[in-house]
């Protein structure tokens, strides 16, 4: 808030912006908003497109000066912001909401919360929240990209025996095993329409392959 | 319009703050809506010879609760009875009949007036209860018999469970018999007799959320033609629909966006290009836009740029960084035409809100408060000092109070009196005629 008792305050913001990184004080104000978004029931989705945007900005020309300096300086890395962002969209999304079914995979609410994901803890527990939102936040994104518009739903559910599962996953028949570093030829075979270029936004998780490998193998019905 | 001169202060004094200002198409209504869900509407007093000094002032004509606090139990979330927008019906019969939307749902008021009372019924008595049938002995006709005047705001319609996002505008069509509400991805169209279906006119949510870069931000019909309306975007853009040419407006007809210009460029620059308001001129030529720091008036025939830029409040260029961090980068302010569409308002922060004369360049800064407004006083010009020097009136970019912001402003549709609403407090102005 800006007020006469606030003067001195402004203008010593306005020097420390340009001594910093002004680019990282932007980059550490959006995130904050972004997680306080997160916190709210309901986000504003206005604002939280328009931040969205102004981090996507930021890492789009960060990524184009590709300076390593400046990049050692980053608290958070280029993939995680995007999985932050794509997950808080994500949460905007309302199951109700009745538009054209293009995808089919429950949104919104289904997800399970996970308020670390923003990415101002990542300095801490990086490998964590990548393995974290590997299964959940990337999934959900890889899921939702091309791979399953031109699947019907019966052609899905129909081998996929979906009892053993329980409700702490959020979509495990819709889980597609497209992490390169499994590397098998099953899956690409069975979901034929796989597009494999987004493959390579999917990040490697190290920690949770075994799980992964444990959904394929159900999924494949070997 | 030379200045603002004379000053009639309605001081509203309520705890809620007024979350919209609407004048009806003679201009003798002035309906506000508060954050509270509550509508009040003001008439115009007629000018009498006993009163000459009385000239059109706005007295409270009616006071209801047009929308309550919800409780969507499916989402857990509460719905806000905020009234986002108000929209009047042009007057058909001696009722007044008028749309306020919240976030959710919009719903159509008829407001009447009640002054005659009709007395003598066959079967009741005065008291209303029913007569003993013996009492019964001739027939008589009831006669209507004056009483004070009443005046009954009753809903008529509601218009609900179209929006799954935050509706940000309503406006009424041409044809009087259909509208739309506008919500953060979707517009719908509705006819007012019915309730249960309304059509889906634009829709701009993605397959996948995660691909959202853009919402709706304003939508508005023209004030002509019937088939057409313009809805605006987050990223400063402004799309012009044809319902004649496919039931769904996904495809517009014209697109307006004004290359950016690559000196100003900044972190900020796709915020403070989202357009908060868009207004056709009355004529229908013309639209307005507002963003973060401007108005622009676009002519409907060139999409390429607008035809005229005006800066409300460039001295915060430099202080967006600032401006970001407590939010008010986010703040929506509305703007609005005089009735010759020669003079365009909006608002700022301080509660000053600048006029701008689009013939002779002429702009004012004018501010809306107790201090400033005594009754039938002549307001001051106010002057924001951007330089080092500050002059005797100036006031300083950092002396300036950014929770007094006039987000709602509206002008009478024929006559030089304007409404602003800065927080809890309603403003009416109008031009001294010496």
């Amino acid at each position: 808030m800006l007020g006469r008792g606030l003067k001195r305050k402004l203008s010593d913001y306005e020097e420390n912006m340009a001594g910093l990184s002004s680019r990282q004080l932007v980059l550490n104000m959006c995130l904050t908003k972004l997680q306080t978004y997160k916190m709210l029931v309901e986000p504003n989705l206005h604002r939280s497109v328009l931040i969205a945007n102004t981090v996507r900005q930021i890492q789009e020309e960060m990524r184009q000066e590709s300076n390593p300096i400046e990049n050692g300086l980053l608290i958070v890395s280029d993939d995680d912001m995007s999985s932050a962002i794509s997950s808080i969209l994500k949460d905007l999304d309302f199951v109700e909401d009745i538009s054209p079914p293009t995808c089919l995979v429950p949104t919104g609410d289904d997800q399970p919360k996970f308020p670390e994901n923003t990415g101002l803890k990542l300095e801490d527990d990086r490998q964590d929240l990548k393995g974290a939102e590997c299964v959940f936040g990337s999934f959900e994104i890889s899921n939702s990209t091309s791979y399953l518009k031109d699947l019907a739903i019966d052609d899905i559910f129909e081998d996929i025996d979906t009892s053993m599962y329980d409700s702490d996953f959020c979509c495990p028949p819709l889980m597609p095993p497209r992490s390169p570093s499994l590397a098998t030829e099953e899956p690409l075979k069975t979901f034929p329409s796989c597009n494999s270029s987004s493959a390579n936004n999917i990040q490697i998780c190290r920690t949770d392959l075994s799980e992964l490998d444990h959904i394929m193998e159900i999924l494949v019905g070997s | 319009f030379l200045q603002v001169k004379g000053a009639i202060d309605e001081d509203v004094a309520e705890a809620d703050i007024i979350s919209t200002v609407e004048f009806n198409y003679t201009g003798d209504l002035l309906a506000t809506g508060d954050k509270g869900g509550r509508v009040v509407i003001f008439q115009r007093e007629q000018e009498t010879k006993s009163r000459p000094l009385s000239r059109g002032e706005y007295n409270v004509y009616s006071t209801f609760q047009s929308h309550e606090p919800e409780f969507d139990y499916l989402k857990s979330l509460e719905i806000e009875e905020k009234i986002n927008k108000i929209r009047w019906l042009p007057q058909q019969n001696a009722a007044h009949f008028l749309l306020s939307t919240n976030d959710k749902t919009i719903k159509l008021w008829k407001i009447s007036e009640r002054d005659k009372r009709a007395e003598g019924y066959n079967l009741k008595d005065e008291d209303g209860r029913l007569r003993e049938p013996f009492r019964v002995t001739e027939l008589r006709v009831p006669t209507l018999k004056p009483m004070d005047l009443m005046v009954e705001a009753s809903p008529r319609r509601t218009f609900a469970n179209a929006h799954t996002y935050h509706i940000n505008s309503s406006s009424v069509n041409s044809d009087y018999a259909t509208y739309l509400s506008a919500d953060d991805l979707r517009i719908n169209l509705w006819h007012l007799e019915v309730t249960n279906r309304s059509f889906n006119i634009v829709d701009i949510k993605p397959a996948n959320m995660e691909e959202l870069t853009e919402v709706i931000t304003a939508a508005e019909f023209h004030p002509h033609h019937c088939n057409v309306f313009v809805y605006s975007s987050s990223k400063g853009t402004i799309r012009l629909c044809d319902m004649r040419s496919s039931a769904l407006c996904d495809q517009h007809s014209k697109f307006f966006e004004e290359p950016e210009d690559p000196s100003s460029r900044s972190f900020f620059s796709e915020i403070i290009s989202s357009i908060s308001d868009v207004k056709f001129s009355h004529s229908g030529r013309y639209m307005m836009t507002r963003d973060y720091l401007s108005v622009k008036v676009w002519d409907l025939n060139m999409e390429n740029r607008p035809v005229e830029t005006y800066q409300v409040h460039e001295y915060l260029r430099s202080k967006l960084c600032s401006l970001y961090e407590n939010d008010c980068i986010f703040d929506k302010f509305e703007c609005c035409w005089n009735g010759s569409d020669s003079t365009i308002m909006t608002g700022s922060y301080n509660n000053f809100f600048r006029t701008f004369e689009r013939e002779t360049h002429r702009d004012i800064t004018l501010e809306a408060s107790r201090e400033s407004s005594k009754p039938r006083a002549i307001l001051k010009p106010r002057k924001v000092c951007t330089s080092g020097k500050r002059k005797k009136d100036e006031i300083s970019v950092d002396s300036l109070d950014f929770n007094k912001k006039i987000l709602h402003t509206a002008w009478h549709p024929t006559e030089n009196i304007i409404a602003v609403a800065a927080t809890n407090n309603l403003y009416l102005f109008q031009e001294k005629v010496n």
